[in-house]
């Protein structure tokens, strides 16, 4: 690469390289729309890993995540004190999970992670109904709602607790084949 | 046993009926449910579920806390079981069994797979047995397990840098570097061309072309819209593969050295441009320009010398190594793309994946989500309406009433297939009588009539078929597409059928005559050239006349300012279309490449603007990842299968025509290339192994038969083996059954003792 840039060492983004799905130029972008969440907070030099952390409600005024029903949910997968602070390690993960070349199985563990509302790494009746609510912004009738999550459970639950482990959760994806492109963001 | 009945359902045909016997059976086993508690009483009260219907005596839903104390301390139930088959997953280590990975981590290392964990106390000894399944790998596959663990990335870096000091202080990407830098280059160079098509194992990729552009429409209009778009952009791709080939090797060769100029002058026609005649004719764009041998006066310095370049040799080898690359490339993306579709069983868990999987992540504009969350909404109350009430048994009366209906709208396509036929048949134009009598400008617009009446029925055509077909009922929308699909191959695939049956009889009609003035491969090209042209043509004003004007009728006039619908499946398959002229016509007009380049980027600034102004977001989900491995293997067979028979037959049986273009002077094209080899042994010592490989193992039948046999067996080995993995899957299913059957009735007995010793 000729450009000198001062963001990064070259061992710095060659570990970056190494740890997720983007080239040196995608991370070194990645770091200009994390930069332009908070202007203020970030700063432009990261050769020594500085700890800056972007809130939840500024992350989620991204253009890309504004729109989305499980924007919360997302962001705080991916944040590491649970609350959706991300560092620029996890922005970085959490686009690099999203992109299109992330394996079905790792997208399958942070889609579970995200539908997953209430942390307790089961997928319960509770978190199906605000999944669904969030789907369909609560214009279907609580009995359909109902229904729907009965079901759903019922189709999937195959060791019969009437939760979904991540075990289950898995095996009903893999019968999915557009899980790969629907659960994807372009940055 | 039940658990079989399901799995010998779950292969049956139909569908509803499975769903129906599905919950029938199922429901009596759903009776137990039971309680997990982690530390606090409280999540009791929240993990309360419902009274299941039908309750079995035997079964209840409340365990004293000895049970639950037992239960939530289940190997399978905690984290650290999950986070341990995550990691031998990754690690490669799939043979292994999960269980032993789990006797000797017991407790999580700090790679957690659900965060805010606290660490364990034995972590040094799973970090070094991690570290050291990572050092058995080599780099690129150290690289590849790194990232595809589920890991935070500042675990992974820290990971990666013990890797790396473990490594004697070379960090990965140097030891990387050092191996095959010069491969390296030159693949990087190749995925220039390709634009990222092997983005995964690049280390260097390229700016995609429209990345921009693309994440917009994705964002209005979802997954679907954008894979006709990304499909563009891949026909894009192969064409200025296509074409850098042949114009490196083939036509700058030309170029630089014309041949001496003809007696005949340069022939004027009006409308040169679309008919491809006149000062087209003669020149690099067609096969006659070609020169017909090497030009033997360059003596010394060889290698400069360009008049020592032989250019009928290079015809053949550019032209076969362009359909060969190509070849090559889709094959690699069809087993890629059927990778990803694949699917062992057919699926009955409809309801849950449209709850998690229907939701398209790409779209972000706000009336774009509110659509989607409109449309799902309204597939859920579908599905839940199918499962409530019972599917209507036909009677006769019914069935006879549907057939006859499929019958009738089925014959009058195949009419329509026909008259068509017909019809291109009839207006083939007889070039070879073309006399003076007639002005030039008749003559061009005579030329033009045939492709403008292929273009036309090949654009209007399916559109028609489309709203006959809205009169058949289907049973789900996916028949229905195919149906579609397969009604517009057919007419193209037919339509084109007689066209090449008619070039076929005008070379062979060629042999008995004496009139030998005009290159009969020349005029092929000229055909596919003004088919192409007209094909743009009739797309442009089809886009104009038909999505922008109507789409401004329809918005005005309506009261709830409906724009169209985007017929996907319509639109990939006339690329398909004019991907298939392109690669018919590249051994008479290798120029043609470029002349695609051209359209398909017209093609696809003018679909963008009308999508963004005439089209609303799809209604109806379409299944991004199927139909794209469906559109790659029809792009594979019959187009590219197709025009590669076609080619070879020419290059091969096909005698050249004797006064223009390359092999004037011989039986056919493919005689120039044995003929070369053969000499190469006697004229270049050092290429005689060359020579003798082709005449004992390329020219040898019995060499070929046994390698095709060779061929067919390993696939019949690969299916083999799938079938049987196919057995394993259902034998692996039926026994979590079992195994949940176990689990529930010893917690049962387990509940049974705790309360017998309670009462003592």
């Amino acid at each position: 690469m000729g450009n000198k840039q001062t963001i990064f060492t070259d061992e710095q983004l060659d570990a970056y390289q190494d740890c997720t799905f983007f080239t040196r130029k995608e991370i070194l972008r990645l770091h200009g729309r994390y930069h332009e969440l908070a202007p203020h907070l970030v700063p432009m030099d990261y050769t020594n890993d500085p700890d800056v952390k972007i809130p939840l409600a500024l992350i989620v005024n991204m253009p890309e995540l504004k729109e989305n029903p499980f924007r919360d949910r997302i962001v705080e997968s991916f944040s590491e004190d649970g609350h959706g602070n991300l560092s620029f390690n996890d922005f970085v993960d959490m686009f690099s999970v999203l992109s299109e070349m992330a394996p079905r199985e790792l997208k399958a563990i942070y889609a579970f992670k995200i539908y997953d509302f209430n942390v307790d790494n089961y997928i319960c009746k509770e978190d199906l109904e605000k999944t669904l609510n969030k789907l369909t912004k609560e214009e279907l009738t609580p009995e359909e709602v109902n229904l729907v999550c009965e079901k759903a459970i019922e189709e999937a639950d195959l060791d019969g607790d009437n939760k979904l482990s991540f075990a289950d959760f898995e095996n009903m994806i893999s019968r999915a084949p557009d899980f790969l492109s629907t659960f994807h963001i372009r940055i | 046993m039940a658990a079989s009945q399901i799995m010998e359902m779950t292969s049956s045909e139909d569908e509803d009926q499975d769903l129906i016997e599905l919950e029938a059976i199922r429901r009596p086993y759903r009776a137990v449910k039971f309680d997990l508690t982690h530390a606090n009483q409280e999540d009791l009260e929240a993990q309360r579920y419902h009274e299941p219907k039908h309750t079995n005596a035997l079964y209840r839903n409340s365990w004293s806390s000895s049970t639950q104390r037992v239960l939530s301390s289940m190997p399978s139930r905690s984290i650290r079981f999950n986070q341990s088959t995550a990691l031998s997953r990754s690690t490669k280590m799939r043979r292994r069994r999960p269980l032993s990975i789990v006797s000797t981590a017991h407790c999580a290392t700090d790679q957690d797979v659900f965060r805010g964990q606290e660490d364990c106390d034995d972590d040094v000894t799973q970090n070094e047995d991690l570290l050291n399944k990572l050092q058995g790998l080599s780099a690129g596959e150290c690289v590849r397990v790194l990232r595809e663990m589920s890991l935070t990335v500042s675990e992974k870096r820290q990971i990666r840098a013990w890797v790396v000091c473990w490594d004697a202080g070379q960090p990965l990407s140097a030891n990387r570097a050092l191996c095959c830098h010069q491969f390296k280059s030159f693949i990087s160079f190749l995925k220039v061309l390709c634009g990222g098509c092997y983005s995964r194992v690049s280390q260097q990729k390229s700016i995609k072309l429209w990345q921009g552009v693309l994440k917009n429409i994705s964002a209005h209009f979802g997954t679907g819209i954008l894979s006709y778009f990304i499909f563009l952009r891949r026909l894009l791709h192969y064409n200025i593969l296509l074409f850098l080939i042949t114009g490196l090797f083939l036509v700058l060769p030309q170029i630089s050295n014309p041949p001496s100029s003809k007696n005949k002058p340069a022939a004027t026609a009006d409308l040169w441009m679309f008919t491809g005649m006149g000062i087209l004719t003669d020149s690099v764009m067609f096969y006659g320009h070609y020169a017909n041998s090497t030009n033997g006066n360059c003596k010394a310095e060889m290698k400069l010398c360009p008049e020592n370049y032989n250019i009928p040799l290079a015809y053949i080898f550019t032209i076969g190594a362009g359909m060969f690359i190509t070849c090559v490339m889709l094959v690699y993306r069809i087993s890629k793309s059927f990778g990803r579709s694949f699917r062992t069983f057919k699926t009955t868990s409809n309801l849950a994946l449209k709850v998690f999987c229907s939701w398209d992540f790409k779209v972000s504009k706000k009336r774009s989500v509110k659509l989607q969350s409109g449309n799902i909404c309204i597939q859920l109350k579908e599905m839940l309406s199918e499962l409530s009430c019972k599917k209507q048994k036909r009677n006769l009366y019914s069935t006879f009433g549907w057939l006859s209906l499929h019958f009738l709208v089925w014959s009058i396509c195949l009419l329509c297939i026909a008259a068509c036929m017909l019809a291109v048949y009839y207006l083939h134009p007889y070039i070879d009588q073309g006399s003076s009598k007639v002005n030039s400008f008749q003559k061009a617009v005579g030329l033009l009539k045939l492709p403008l009446v292929m273009s036309c029925v090949s654009h209007l055509l399916p559109g028609f078929f489309d709203m006959l077909s809205r009169v058949e009922h289907y049973d789900s929308p996916r028949t229905q597409v195919y149906v579609s699909i397969a009604r517009n191959l057919l007419l193209k695939g037919c339509i084109f059928s007689v066209l090449c049956y008619q070039w076929l009889k005008k070379i062979s009609g060629r042999k008995n005559e004496q009139n030998k003035q005009q290159c009969w491969e020349t005029l092929v090209g000229q055909e596919l050239y003004r088919l192409v042209l007209m094909d743009l043509l009739i797309a442009m004003s089809y886009i104009i006349l038909a999505e922008f004007l109507w789409g401004l009728c329809i918005r005005n006039i309506t009261l709830r300012k409906r724009k169209l619908e985007f017929d996907i499946a319509r639109d990939v398959l006339e690329l398909i279309y004019s991907q298939t002229l392109v690669w018919f016509g590249v051994l008479f007009s290798p120029l043609l490449p470029a002349v695609q380049i051209g359209k398909l980027f017209l093609l696809f600034y003018l679909k963008k603007t009308s999508l963004m102004m005439n089209f609303q977001p799809p209604r109806k989900h379409w299944k991004a990842t199927q139909m794209n491995a469906l559109f790659t293997k029809l792009l594979f067979f019959p187009s590219f299968a197709g025009a590669l028979a076609f080619v070879i037959y020419t290059m091969w049986r096909v005698r050249p025509s004797s006064d223009c273009g390359p092999f004037s002077n011989l039986r056919s094209m493919l005689l120039l290339g044995k003929r070369w080899i053969r000499g190469l042994g006697r004229s270049n010592p050092s290429f005689v192994w060359l020579s003798w490989a082709y005449n004992n193992l390329v020219d040898n039948p019995l060499f070929l038969f046994t390698l095709v046999g060779l061929f067919l067996a390993i696939i019949y080995i690969h299916m083999q083996v799938l079938d049987g993995q196919k057995m394993i899957i259902s034998r692996l299913q039926k026994q979590i059954d079992n195994e949940g059957e176990d689990k529930k009735f010893l917690i049962a007995k387990v509940q049974a003792l705790n309360e017998a010793s309670a009462q003592q």
